[in-house]
């Protein structure tokens, strides 16, 4: 047993003898080491004392917040998806509605962080959807586990199946049930629908307060995005108990009824939108009977000219709303989604009625005419000299009008029935000639009539197109040459050519008013917000969208009444361009051709390439007008052979009154 | 005076005693009935927070658990028998044995939860580096008081540094942050008591502090990563906790809940959710008081606490009383080891110390830390016991 004795070192030798008495020292406490365990001493008892201040603060002071903390881990609140509303015609014809779809869910929250990369592998794999992109949406949730992530909207039966059998294999991975769009229609419409999908980061961002929450779905384009608020509806909520892996250990109590979203009515009429439609296809059809191969798209735009009510409003070529639906394809999407996908199929998602910019060509001559008039340029019953060519300017610029047979004194509706273009360049140099102020005076009226700036239809995505003005010109152009506002800039204005740029739903608001007696209107999709009821009973109106009220234009009646004469000798008169059409519908049509020059590259062809964009614009019955039709059909040739007989179809449809057959000739 | 003579106490009290009961009176009872009561409480502890663990076994933890005490137990008896003089003559023995056993995981331990630090010797799984704490206290007591004399300069106290830089690193590259600070706790402890200069002290400290602040600032930003990624998200957690309450503080928030959740007198082993529901990870080892507090409440968890102190009370009284320097070092050492060891999984558990992978003393599932800490408690008995006897032989 040791002695307890602190010894010295010893050398080697001493190190296995007894000790020596002698040289006992006997070891005892130093005041030092004392003072050292009284101090750690009372560090042991401040650590406890802190201990226990802590446990008390948080078990009895914050007890009960705690309590209810943990008491809330286990209850959580699942967000139940409402129905979105329908999108209903005039009469109520549904153009989108539900069918009830099975989601999955993932809840990043329940995912152990190092199983998280593998789980997303196989949920991709099983799925089918795009691991990478999945990844993203998971990497992109880390902050906020708690909301879940649709990783696809509509799943399978059988895959359901598969993800319940191996449950254990996929944590977090939850069946919620979701709504998918329908569109009972295919594709009709598609452009002015938009479609539906899960919230943005941005749009989240700016929409958060207005009850928007991750995972929601938007209406992200069209009628969808515009209208949202009303057709989105109220989530519901339902609690369930969870353990911490996120496994459902109680039957979900419903908390909120989701609230349906309210049905849209739209001023659209289904079948004059597929008589659209229909009469784009053959408009287009007819441009290549014509040998303008490079037809493949167009629009057509009909409205009611005395509110403005958008009744069919078509885009070509089109794609079908429900590739955005659920079980997406890729492939499908890649034409609306991809730049190079979409310029080899035309630009599907294109809405060419509301973004797509065309030179007017002759269809902008009533607003030369008007304009002129207005200005004291001209008087409609002066007789102007309709010449196969003329010459303006210091270097006598040549400019040769589309039917070199023609020489003979005209007064204005002559001029606009036989769209001569002499005529209409002499206006041109008139308002060039009246020096820097003039110059600008005929696109101060254009902008009058609503040109240059969207028509404020109510979903948006307008283009402005571009009414060019010297000053325009000026701050556009690098060089002198360019920058110069030439008699030319005006001339070729007065005949729609040149700079000037316009959408096909101007055109038709402009020759609405033309139609209406002179009031500007600003075309309108959504008539009203219905409470759908049961089958059978009416819907109750919520609210009625009253359109702006249409704006005087402060034209003189007397000017407006010569276009109007022009316009329906232009579909009468013997010489009119599109009487071979119009002149023998039974119904009096009045409207304006326009076959415009625009530069479209072409494969093969040299980069300022020209092709004829077909147009044709008017309203029936000439005197009394329910309908006013804009057709153009790109890249169609003369507006007689392909737009106005496309126009016609649309007539033949709202007046179910079918025409002879038409005499096509190629006329400006 | 003649009457005094005779009373038979005073008698007996003259009687010579057999050693073995003068070693047995000479215990300190009060601490072993303390130990006995942390490990009995301990049990009962653990047979509620592991109530809902096995499903259809309610009691497996608590019957491995109470296993591993009885093994604790005879650890302790061996430990307390041991003469303390022994492991002074051969700490380089004690001290290869201390880097035997923090190696042997490198070479034959399977790696669980990304961490190399048990070693499965086929029915139960052992950590090498639990008992090693221990035996690394013996060891540096041991070349510290061979020193004694010259403790005071700065060649000693680096060449003790240095000493137990080894072990410490390599339990911090198994890695395991917890027991490493452990290490080095235990090493500062003993600086202490064989009687460091206070300004050498002081220096230690700050430069010790200074490797913190280096290897949690400095050094990462300079593209050098000492901790790694989990570890120091830890600490940036510890700073800040309400940031990313689901990710990086997860654990200390639900384990936060589930202490305050538990209130005055706790849930009940059936209705503490946040134990039974899985929330609090690890209840059963290194967040076995966040699991206590919310079942038993501010009384049952404080009855522990109390019993630590207890513990920590008679630990500093076996300084005291030891009848050398060595048992007062190494006595010093493994009481500041196990105070530390319970102040970091308490306070951790409560968010006021960095999550680290400390269990709980006693009570923590985990049969090596069990014993181990029951050897200690051993070493400290046979200091005060031999103390004791060294006084009696001693008193004229």
């Amino acid at each position: 047993m040791s002695d307890g004795a602190y010894r010295e070192r010893r050398s080697l030798s001493e190190r296995f003898l007894p000790p020596d008495p002698r040289v006992r020292e006997p070891y005892r406490l130093t005041p030092p080491l004392a003072l050292r365990v009284g101090i750690l001493g009372a560090v042991a008892l401040a650590l406890f004392a802190i201990l226990f201040l802590r446990l008390w603060s948080l078990q009895v002071l914050s007890g009960d917040e705690y309590l209810n903390a943990a008491q809330n881990n286990q209850l959580r609140l699942v967000r139940l998806e409402a129905p979105r509303g329908s999108i209903v015609d005039r009469r109520g014809r549904a153009i989108v509605s539900n069918v009830p779809g099975t989601a999955v869910q993932l809840w990043v929250g329940d995912v152990p962080e190092e199983r998280r990369a593998e789980l997303i592998r196989k949920l991709a794999k099983v799925l089918n959807v795009p691991a990478g992109e999945l990844g993203r949406k998971v990497e992109a949730r880390r902050n906020d586990p708690l909301t879940p992530i649709v990783v696809k909207a509509s799943v399978s039966e059988e895959k359901i199946h598969y993800l319940y059998e191996r449950r254990a294999e996929f944590p977090g991975v939850r069946v919620a049930g979701a709504y998918l769009r329908s569109y009972p229609y295919g594709s009709l419409a598609a452009h002015l629908l938009g479609h539906v999908g899960e919230i943005s980061e941005d749009e989240l961002k700016k929409l958060r307060r207005k009850g928007y929450r991750a995972g929601d779905r938007i209406g992200k384009t069209g009628i969808e995005a515009a209208f949202d608020t009303y057709l989105r509806g109220r989530p519901g909520a339902a609690q369930i108990r969870v353990d911490s892996l996120g496994n459902q250990v109680s039957d979900s109590e419903l908390r909120q009824e989701a609230r349906a979203g309210y049905a849209l009515r739209l001023t659209l009429d289904v079948k004059l939108q597929r008589a659209a439609e229909e009469a784009l296809a053959y408009g287009i059809d007819l441009a290549h009977q014509n040998k303008h191969w490079a037809a493949n798209g167009g629009a057509i735009v009909a409205l009611d000219p005395r509110d403005g009510a958008v009744r069919a409003l078509a885009s070509s070529p089109t794609y079908r709303p429900s590739v955005f639906v659920g079980r997406s394809d890729p492939q499908k999407l890649a034409p609306l989604l991809d730049e190079e996908a979409a310029r080899r199929a035309n630009y599907p998602g294109l809405n060419r009625a509301l973004a797509g910019l065309y030179p007017p060509g002759s269809t902008w001559k009533p607003v030369t005419a008007l304009a002129g008039m207005q200005e004291h340029v001209f008087s409609a019953y002066d007789s102007l000299q309709c010449t196969p060519v003329a010459y303006y300017g210091l270097d006598r610029q040549k400019f040769v009008n589309w039917n070199p047979y023609v020489n003979r004194p005209m007064t204005l509706p002559e001029a606009l029935a036989e769209s001569c273009d002499t005529y209409f360049y002499e206006i041109g140099n008139r308002f060039y000639e009246r020096g820097r102020e003039g110059r600008e005076r005929m696109q101060q009226w254009a902008r009058g009539f609503g040109f240059g700036t969207p028509t404020g239809l109510d979903i948006g995505g307008e283009a402005e197109g571009l009414v060019p003005t010297p000053d325009w010109r000026w701050k556009t152009f690098e060089s002198d040459w360019d920058k110069a506002w030439n008699p030319g800039d005006s001339i070729q204005l007065a005949i729609g050519q040149k700079d000037l740029l316009v959408t096909p739903i101007q055109m038709a608001a402009f020759y609405a008013m033309l139609a209406n007696g002179g009031k500007l209107v600003t075309p309108h999709l959504a008539s009203a917000v219905e409470q759908p009821r049961a089958k059978g009973s009416p819907s109750v109106v919520l609210r009625r969208f009253a359109p702006p009220p249409p704006r005087p234009t402060g034209i003189d009646p007397g000017a407006l009444a010569a276009i109007r004469d022009g316009l329906y000798l232009a579909t009468h008169s013997t010489t009119g361009t599109s009487s071979g059409v119009f002149a023998n519908y039974p119904i009096p049509i009045s409207g304006k051709t326009g076959t415009a020059e625009k530069v479209v590259p072409l494969p093969g062809y040299p980069s300022d390439h020209l092709e004829d964009q077909s147009w044709w614009c008017g309203w029936g019955p000439s005197n009394d007008a329910r309908l006013v039709v804009c057709a153009l059909i790109e890249n169609g040739g003369h507006g007689s052979t392909a737009a106005a007989p496309a126009a016609l179809r649309l007539f033949e449809r709202f007046f179910s009154r079918d025409a002879p057959p038409a005499i096509l000739t190629e006329t400006d | 005076m003649i009457g005094l003579a005779e009373r038979p106490s005073a008698v007996a009290a003259r009687r010579p005693e057999s050693l073995p009961l003068a070693f047995l009176r000479r215990l300190d009872w009060v601490l072993i009935s303390a130990t006995a009561a942390l490990v009995v409480y301990g049990l009962w502890v653990v047979a509620g927070i592991t109530k809902f663990d096995v499903p259809g076994d309610e009691g497996y933890y608590v019957a491995r658990q109470a296993f591993a005490a009885g093994l604790g137990a005879v650890g302790l008896v061996l430990a307390m028998l041991v003469p303390t003089d022994v492991f002074r003559r051969y700490w380089r023995v004690v001290y290869a044995a201390t880097l035997g056993l923090v190696l042997i995981v490198f070479l034959a331990a399977e790696t669980i939860r990304g961490s190399r630090r048990w070693l499965d010797l086929g029915v139960i799984q052992f950590q090498p580096s639990e008992l090693g704490k221990v035996l690394f206290v013996l060891a540096i007591a041991g070349y510290l008081v061979e020193r004694a004399g010259r403790v005071t300069r700065w060649r000693t106290v680096l060449s003790a540094l240095g000493l137990g830089a080894i072990p410490i690193l390599l339990v911090f590259l198994q890695p395991d942050l917890g027991t490493a600070l452990v290490y080095g706790a235990a090493l500062l402890a003993a600086l202490f008591f064989v009687g460091v200069r206070w300004r050498q002290l002081v220096t230690l400290v700050l430069a010790g502090a200074l490797v913190v602040v280096a290897s949690v600032w400095v050094l990462p930003s300079a593209g050098i990563q000492v901790l790694k990624p989990y570890q120091m998200d830890r600490v940036a957690g510890l700073l800040d906790p309400d940031r990313d309450p689901q990710g990086l503080t997860w654990n200390v928030t639900q384990s936060k809940t589930a202490v305050g959740a538990g209130g005055l007198t706790g849930r009940g082993v059936v209705d503490a959710s946040q134990t039974r529901l899985d929330y609090l990870p690890e209840h059963a080892t290194d967040f076995a008081f966040a699991s206590l507090a919310e079942q038993r409440g501010f009384v049952g968890s404080s009855v522990l606490l109390l019993l630590y102190l207890l513990v920590v009370w008679r630990g500093l009284r076996v300084i005291t009383v030891s009848g050398d320097l060595y048992g007062a070092v190494v006595a010093g050492a493994l009481v500041f080891a196990l105070l530390f060891q319970v102040v970091v999984n308490v306070g951790m558990t409560m968010g006021i110390a960095p999550v680290t992978g400390i269990p709980l003393p006693f009570v923590a599932v985990g049969g090596s830390s069990l014993v181990t800490n029951l050897v200690l408690v051993g070493v400290l008995q046979g200091i005060h016991a031999r103390g004791l006897l060294a006084g009696r032989d001693a008193a004229p």
